[in-house]
């Protein structure tokens, strides 16, 4: 129902008689008073009641999403108290089939999965990429430049982009920028997630979605933004011999290490070369900080894969005139752009587009897309 | 804090009772609603709670002043010092950067390299909508319509946790006297309230969100890359969009005030069933078309002083209203779009007369509701470029396929214009029956409809579209 019906009038104060019922918490004597409408106007412990049982029933019908809402929590008190309280909800719930309109609904829906929680991270075991994977060259050496493979309107290089939200503005402003290349075609458009990350597959699992997408799109290169939300020392999905229990330490990067290299191999083995978005530096300096932990360990990741995924660093890249966070940015042309969101971590579409130029250059770096003109126009030519 | 999530659930579970209980003492209740409103703004942003505290006091201070002023001069003079303070603290917090920005790319233009003196200014939630409510108040007191209140119903009127993050901008006149006693226990229009609760969350979290992620964003951050049909039906989804979210938190709003007891002035009244843009603006966000009327419209002269004088009024006035809602070059076009609008729709309305009004209801409604469309794609677009980019693209790529117009678009757009249409009666009847069902069946149905919204909406919540005006 979208309509707006109209005001009532504002109720009358209250007589002395009332007063005294005001102190007992609205309840009410008498039948019950009308308000417009011929609607029945209640006393404020009924609808304190109505509110309260309401928000129960709501609980109940809801149990299973608010137990995954709960799980997906960051790490802390509030997190184990939501789970408990959450867990128990579930159980009475499901033993009272409460659970199962819900269930219903998202199954008609299509949404089953949606309140699954999965903690899988199925990445190659060999954290090395395989000789097969390569596809920018067949070089046996890294001393020798491998050759770069070549695209062209009849076999375009196949862009596929995806990552958290930070991927959203720079994702849309790259689909922009190739949407009148001939060699180059978006596959998928942007992808982007927010709230999720490698740190929390039980938010959103992007080893299942990676793995399912790749089979699905079979891109050439995989633009990636992760680590947006991975500046946590809680991880889920864990191996059982392993514990992290603060954010950039040796076992945490150990472990981020562990999943950024699994996502590169899963790409590089599916025959896709990636290119992995950098994070910028925010307003917060601390986040900063985290962010440049998050950076060097992707960064460290993808050097140990040359052949198969390039690193594009957005932090100086965005940076104002004093070397760090800036809303505001000088472009070389001397024009001032706003090229951060509002709230100091995303990019604004301007600031998106100065990072879609960089992933530009390291696509034309990186692939041949250009000579299959001279390929077509000799054709023409000698036709 | 926003309205649905489980953290404000909790928090308006707390209030509710708390406010009720404390309501027989009215200043024990306002100490109490104030310390609830802060820590609902302090939610976000705790340094802003300050901001808000600062904004309250220069108000009650000059509109104190205002009031004891026996001099007209020295009224005028009060009125100035306190509108300066409060369009500075707007001005600052949210068009600083924008003219600092905007006048070093003009100077840049004319061949003058000015330095860069952007402030990277955080702009706070809500601070349109409680200095626009400041404004009014300052001047109804400097009117002398309105008795300025004392400092804690003051502070209990600005800084009410319904209103304050995104409105409706409810005036002194309307919300103050409320405050004045205790508002009746045994009156609550709880069956509207939650019946405007429920649909409220369901606009905002199902139909919203659905449009916003399968067709409106990624239609419009790449224009280039969609066909003409998906072009035109993202601009429609958008202005189902904009109306679910903000209408959606606006009857939350009015819906949690009246459990509280309080009643808030409508926002929204079936604004694509208008049948021209004057009637738009009586119909659309009618409590800043009310607030753009009262304060600035009508104080340039508005129609009283001849016909070029009224159409620049307008003109002013809607360009006004465009940056209003936002710091960029694509919120002035949209203002002045609807401005020129207005004025034509006058012209045309003074030479044909007020019988044409009645004429041709459909068709008018009809063209109504697509230039206020045309006019969304530049209050949706990011730059002016890609707003281009949109118009020219619903003409020049007709041939090409539509993935993303799917039956589920199509069906959401047709709910929520269709449903502008329905008579007032149906909504007010099914309150009315609402109402008379006993508490189990009433909890029933709130319960039902907090699952239904959740069960539909995405996972997580997106924020609302009007929290950055």
């Amino acid at each position: 129902m979208i309509t707006g019906p109209r005001q009532p009038a504002s109720p009358p104060p209250p007589t002395a008689a009332d007063r005294s019922r005001l102190r007992q918490f609205g309840s009410a004597g008498g039948g019950p008073p009308t308000g417009t409408g011929d609607r029945r106007l209640t006393s404020a412990r009924r609808a304190f009641a109505i509110a309260g049982i309401g928000v129960v029933i709501g609980l109940l019908l809801d149990a299973p999403g608010l137990h995954k809402s709960a799980f997906n929590q960051p790490a802390g008190w509030q997190r184990t108290v939501a789970l408990d309280v959450t867990g128990g909800l579930e159980h009475v719930s499901h033993a009272v089939y409460l659970d199962r309109p819900r269930a219903a609904l998202k199954s008609a829906l299509g949404r089953s999965h949606d309140d699954r929680i999965d903690t899988n991270i199925d990445i190659p075991v060999a954290a090395a990429p395989s000789s097969s994977a390569a596809v920018v060259g067949s070089a046996a050496g890294q001393s020798v430049t491998p050759p770069r493979v070549a695209f062209s309107p009849a076999h375009p290089l196949r862009v596929w982009i995806a990552g958290d939200s930070l991927v959203v503005s720079p994702g849309y402003a790259l689909l922009n920028d190739i949407e009148h290349s001939r060699s180059i075609k978006s596959v998928g458009g942007v992808d982007g997630q927010i709230a999720t990350g490698l740190e929390r597959p039980d938010v959103f699992n992007w080893f299942t979605t990676i793995r399912a997408e790749l089979k699905k799109l079979k891109p050439s290169v995989v633009v990636l933004s992760f680590g947006g939300n991975d500046d946590k020392g809680y991880m889920t999905g864990l191996p059982k011999d392993v514990s992290v229990t603060e954010f950039g330490d040796e076992a945490w990067a150990r472990e981020y290490a562990r999943r950024v290299g699994g996502v590169l191999d899963l790409i590089s083995r599916a025959g896709a070369y990636t290119v992995w978005i950098g994070l910028p530096f925010t307003r917060d300096p601390a986040q900063s900080a985290r962010f440049e932990r998050i950076n060097a360990v992707a960064a460290q990741e993808i050097a140990k894969r040359p052949r198969t995924a390039a690193f594009v660093p957005t932090d100086l890249l965005l940076a104002g005139s004093n070397g760090g966070f800036s809303q505001y940015l000088m472009l070389k042309s001397g024009e001032m752009v706003d090229a951060r969101a509002p709230d100091g971590v995303h990019l604004s579409s301007a600031g998106g587009q100065i990072v879609a130029q960089k992933i530009v250059e390291q696509l034309y770096k990186t692939f041949d897309l250009t000579s299959w003109r001279h390929r077509s126009g000799q054709v023409a030519a000698s036709g | 804090m926003i309205f649905p999530t489980a953290t404000f659930t909790i928090f308006f579970l707390i209030v509710m009772p708390l406010s009720w209980l404390a309501m027989p003492h009215v200043r024990l209740w306002r100490i109490f609603i104030i310390c609830a409103s802060l820590v609902f703004y302090g939610w976000w942003d705790w340094h802003f709670v300050f901001l808000l505290i600062g904004c309250t006091l220069w108000t009650h201070f000059w509109a104190i002043r205002i009031s004891r002023a026996t001099q007209e001069s020295q009224r005028r003079a009060f009125l100035t010092v306190a509108l300066i303070g409060q369009l500075g603290l707007l001005g600052y917090f949210k068009y600083f950067d924008f003219f600092v920005n905007s006048s070093h790319n003009v100077a840049h233009a004319a061949g003058i390299d000015l330095p860069d003196w952007t402030r990277t200014i955080v702009l706070p939630v809500g601070i349109s909508f409680f200095t626009f409510m400041a404004i009014s108040y300052v001047v109804d007191v400097f009117r002398r319509e309105l008795r300025p209140a004392g400092l804690l119903r003051f502070g209990a009127y600005l800084t009410f946790f319904p209103h304050l993050v995104a409105g409706p901008i409810v005036r002194g006149s309307e919300l103050l006297p409320q405050m004045k006693t205790p508002r009746n226990p045994r009156t609550v229009d709880s069956s509207r309230a939650f019946f405007l609760i429920g649909t409220g969350l369901f606009k905002k979290v199902v139909i919203a969100n659905y449009l916003a992620t399968h067709i409106v964003d990624p239609v419009f951050a790449v224009p280039g890359a969609h066909s003409s049909p998906e072009i035109l039906v993202a601009v429609y989804a958008y202005a189902v969009q904009i109306y679910a979210d903000f209408a959606g938190y606006t009857d939350m709003a009015i819906g949690l005030a009246l459990l509280l007891g309080f009643v808030f002035p409508q926002n929204f009244n079936s604004p694509y069933a208008a049948g021209s843009l004057q009637d738009f603006w009586r119909r659309w966000h009618m409590t800043l078309s009310r607030w753009l009327r009262d304060y600035l419209y009508i104080p340039l002269g508005g129609s009283r002083k001849g016909k070029l004088r009224t159409t620049f009024n307008l003109m002013l006035t809607m360009l006004l209203g465009g940056l209003w809602h936002g710091a960029a070059w694509t919120f002035v076009i949209w203002g002045g779009l609807h401005g020129i609008g207005l004025a034509t729709e006058r012209w045309f309305r003074e030479r044909r007369g007020a019988s044409s009004r009645q004429r041709h209801l459909w068709l008018r409604r009809l063209a109504t509701f697509n230039f206020v469309c045309f006019a969304w794609i530049f209050f949706r677009s990011d730059s002016l470029a890609l707003a281009w980019q949109m118009i020219t693209g619903l003409f020049t790529r007709w041939g090409e396929p539509a993935p993303l117009v799917t039956a589920s678009v199509v069906i959401w757009i047709a709910v929520g214009i269709g449903s502008q249409y329905l008579p007032a009666r149906i909504p007010e009847g099914v309150m009315a029956r609402l109402s008379r069902l006993s508490l189990a069946w009433q909890s029933l149905a709130l319960g039902a409809t907090l699952m239904l919204a959740n069960a539909m909406g995405p996972q997580g919540v997106a924020p609302f579209i009007y929290f950055r005006f």
